[in-house]
């Protein structure tokens, strides 16, 4: 994906977030990306949505999506040598669809913003002890999701501000007398 | 200034294997490397024989370069795997038997991904070895692990060398402290360290460069800790942090970044590793050949005077076998390949293998525990600016403080902690900050350079009964007989590694540091890659395998150089006790060499 892109992505987030955020996803061209490697174009689209609700553009910093999130993992996935990994996103994927429709009546994508934080509000409620399949989920998608944004060169430069990895003439900090 | 030295030497003459060198020098790391200097320096032509290959090291470490820039952000391709940590604990031996992938590498910690050291340490499928759990890293290349290592540059003290006469365990070493003092300051000038004088008896100071600079919280600790009579003193490093004028391929410390992101290695050679440091100025001494991809299998024995005539190698890429002639043989293998080495020298003269008439060769092998350990918060660096913290050789180190001048009474020994704070290129509070949303994005700015942690390195006892010997069954690619181990933390380590915990646990609270993570587990066996003591000094042959001098008390002309000579792992690691020895004894070769005595 060129620069061209990645500004203009960044762009249409930044033009309208609220606006956005109504029909995230579901309004952006997809057909002139790139096909998905692994996940099917609406898996694609969920985890899309998903990462960036995880880690959204604000008024800091671009979020996972410019980050190329979902297109990372899904080229991770693509390669793996294992079929147990995807096996997790496509079912952990699919959980959050049903579970979804059980608790607005609607697929993911098509449920409003609002219900979309509601089902990742519950989800992510045993963070620290998952316990159903769908909380296991969040946890690896989080992590995931996390690892690959700030790697990014949106997450190290733009949000965390990393001013390392540069020759220092002096080294920085406190002198121990 | 021309930063970016290129570390290839050109190739080392061809190797002579008609002529009977002064020396063959076997391994390429640490001690293989000292010893290379050392006898090299006093003239005598040597042969160097490293099992690995030789890497375009720079090409491997690739110091600077942004995670992003990589195509996995550091892990390795999907076709080859590096061993987990839970893996040592569950996967029966030999660990990669049986796995699909094409490569599998040891394990080599830090955060961005095992892709920077696999070529570095060994496929796992062709390198097994059976027995108990032990996470075993191996380096099979030329400069062996320094090539990766953790760069901690610690003295040992008499509180080492002669601990079996302070609490009756074990056995005291055939040195005191002041034996090895001027071999110590001939490492620290040579290969430069970096550190802070604190004039402590039991950690004794080298002739250290200019000191890394603590964080805020770091010197937070630092004066809480004084109050407990406790130190915190910055990373001792083996880094030349100011240069050195004698060394034409290190740079000195430009605290880049990248030494935090992962395991050791650095491509400008500040931190020292045994190629720029120690082999390639030995090759334009004239007097070194180099031969990689020579992996030795047996030391040949003269069968008129009982002594050794050499080491008969196999070319890795060949399969093609050979002898190397020398008058002395010295062993730098690392502390199991050197004992295996030891092992497979079985003759007429040597039934148990070359140097071990007392039987002690595998035995009282030792190293350091690790995994307790303590994660914590410094309020006052909630939201504070960023600053650069990882652009450090290291963080910190507090030294030991168990059993000097009282006696615990639950356990014998020490151990000390190392720890790191600040911000980093992949912020720690990432995967600490709960939640989603603009909330979980601040939380995790906020946070990020706020955190420190520091874990436990503690000394485990030498005991006979851990041991390695060769499996009957089980061969390397080569066709070479494995180490099997038999290798247990004792009831001392157990009790140890509580206390370390307890202890963590309340230094950060004293300092009024928020607890955010506490481990009380011990890592499997090997964690700390600090493996010693299966063929250790001692003045009494039946109870020990070489002299103070590493000279095997059976074979004359043979050395053991590197950390199986070590009788006791004391809390301190290992590399600059092992680099200073190997200086020494390879200074009384050569001047017994010179009197005609070997």
């Amino acid at each position: 994906m060129s620069d061209h892109d990645n500004v203009s992505r960044r762009d249409i987030i930044q033009i309208g977030a609220a606006a956005a955020l109504t029909v995230a996803g579901a309004d952006r061209n997809l057909a002139s990306e790139p096909a998905p490697k692994f996940f099917t174009k609406d898996e694609f689209a969920m985890v899309d949505e998903l990462s960036e609700l995880i880690i959204p553009a604000d008024d800091h910093s671009p979020g996972a999506r410019a980050a190329q999130v979902a297109a990372y993992i899904d080229g991770r996935l693509a390669e793996s040598f294992e079929e147990e990994p995807k096996k997790s996103w496509r079912e952990g994927l699919a959980r959050v669809d049903s579970l979804s429709r059980e608790m607005h009546g609607q697929s993911f994508m098509r449920a409003n913003p609002e219900q979309r934080v509601a089902l990742l509000t519950r989800i992510s409620k045993n963070e620290e002890r998952p316990q159903a399949p769908e909380e296991h989920f969040f946890k690896m998608l989080k992590g995931h999701t996390a690892r690959a944004y700030y790697t990014s060169k949106i997450g190290i430069h733009q949000e965390m501000e990393y001013k390392g990895n540069v020759l220092l003439q002096e080294f920085v900090g406190y002198e121990v007398k | 200034m021309n930063l970016f030295f290129s570390p290839d030497k050109p190739g080392a003459a061809d190797v002579d294997l008609k002529r009977v060198y002064d020396a063959v020098v076997v391994g390429s790391g640490a001690a293989g490397g000292m010893a290379a200097h050392v006898l090299t320096s006093h003239g005598m032509k040597v042969l160097l024989l490293e099992a690995g290959k030789k890497l375009n090291i720079n090409k491997e470490l690739k110091s600077m370069e942004w995670p992003y820039d990589h195509p996995r952000r550091g892990d390795i391709p999907p076709d080859t795997h590096a061993l987990t940590m839970n893996e040592y604990n569950f996967r029966a031996r030999p660990y990669a038997k049986g796995m699909p992938y094409d490569h599998v590498y040891s394990y080599v910690e830090g955060w961005n991904g095992a892709d920077y050291s696999k070529n570095i340490v060994v496929d796992e499928k062709n390198h097994p070895y059976t027995g108990t759990d032990y996470a075993w890293v191996r380096a099979r290349c030329l400069g062996g692990k320094t090539n990766i290592w953790g760069r901690l540059a610690l003295r040992l003290s008499d509180y080492d060398f002669k601990a079996a006469s302070r609490d009756g365990f074990g056995m005291d070493w055939p040195i005191s402290y002041q034996d090895l003092a001027p071999y110590y300051d001939k490492v620290d000038l040579y290969l430069g360290i970096s550190g802070h004088k604190e004039n402590l008896p039991y950690l004794p100071d080298s002739l250290f460069q200019r000191a890394i600079r603590l964080t805020k919280s770091e010197m937070m600790l630092r004066e809480s800790l004084a109050g407990m009579g406790r130190v915190l003193t910055p990373y001792r490093a083996g880094v030349t942090t100011d240069g050195l004028k004698h060394n034409k391929y290190r740079s000195r410390c430009f605290g880049r970044g990248a030494c935090e992101r992962r395991t050791g290695g650095c491509d400008i050679h500040a931190a020292f590793d045994s190629p720029t440091g120690l082999i390639y100025p030995a090759l334009d001494t004239g007097n070194l050949t180099l031969r990689t991809n020579s992996t030795a299998y047996e030391v040949t024995v003269d069968p008129v005077t009982g002594k050794a005539r050499g080491v008969s190698f196999i070319d890795t890429e060949t399969g093609q076998t050979y002898e190397a002639r020398a008058k002395a043989v010295v062993l730098a293998a690392s502390t199991l390949e050197s004992a295996r080495l030891m092992l497979l020298s079985k003759s007429k003269a040597h039934p148990n293998g070359i140097g071990n008439s007392s039987g002690h060769v595998g035995h009282n092998f030792c190293e350091h525990l690790m995994g307790p350990g303590v994660t914590g918060i410094v309020k006052d660096l909630v939201g504070k600016a960023r600053t650069i913290d990882d652009g450090r050789p290291g963080g910190f180190y507090v030294p030991r403080f168990r059993n000097l001048a009282d006696r615990n009474p639950n356990f014998i020994r020490g151990y000390g902690f190392e720890g790191s704070s600040g911000n980093k290129m992949f912020p720690d509070s990432a995967f600490w900050a709960k939640g989603f949303g603009s909330g979980y994005k601040k939380a995790v700015r906020d946070y990020a350079g706020a955190f420190i942690e520091m874990g436990g390195f503690g000394e485990v006892l030498p005991r006979y009964e851990n041991y390695v010997d060769l499996d009957p069954s089980t061969k390397d690619k080569w066709g070479i007989p494995v180490l099997r181990f038999h290798y247990k933390f004792g009831d001392n380590e157990k009790k140890m590694a509580a206390d370390m915990a307890a202890a963590a646990r309340e230094m950060f609270e004293e300092a009024g540091i928020e607890i955010v993570n506490a481990t009380r587990e011990i890592r499997t066996e090997g964690w700390s890659i600090h493996e010693l003591g299966t063929a250790r000094m001692g003045g009494d042959p039946k109870i020990s395998v070489l002299n103070q001098f590493q000279q095997s008390h059976d074979v004359k002309n043979l050395l053991v150089v590197d950390g199986s000579s070590h009788v006791n792992a004391s809390c301190q690691n290992p590399t600059w006790t092992i680099m200073s020895l190997a200086w020494r004894s390879c200074d009384h070769l050569a001047d017994e060499m010179r009197k005609g005595e070997v």
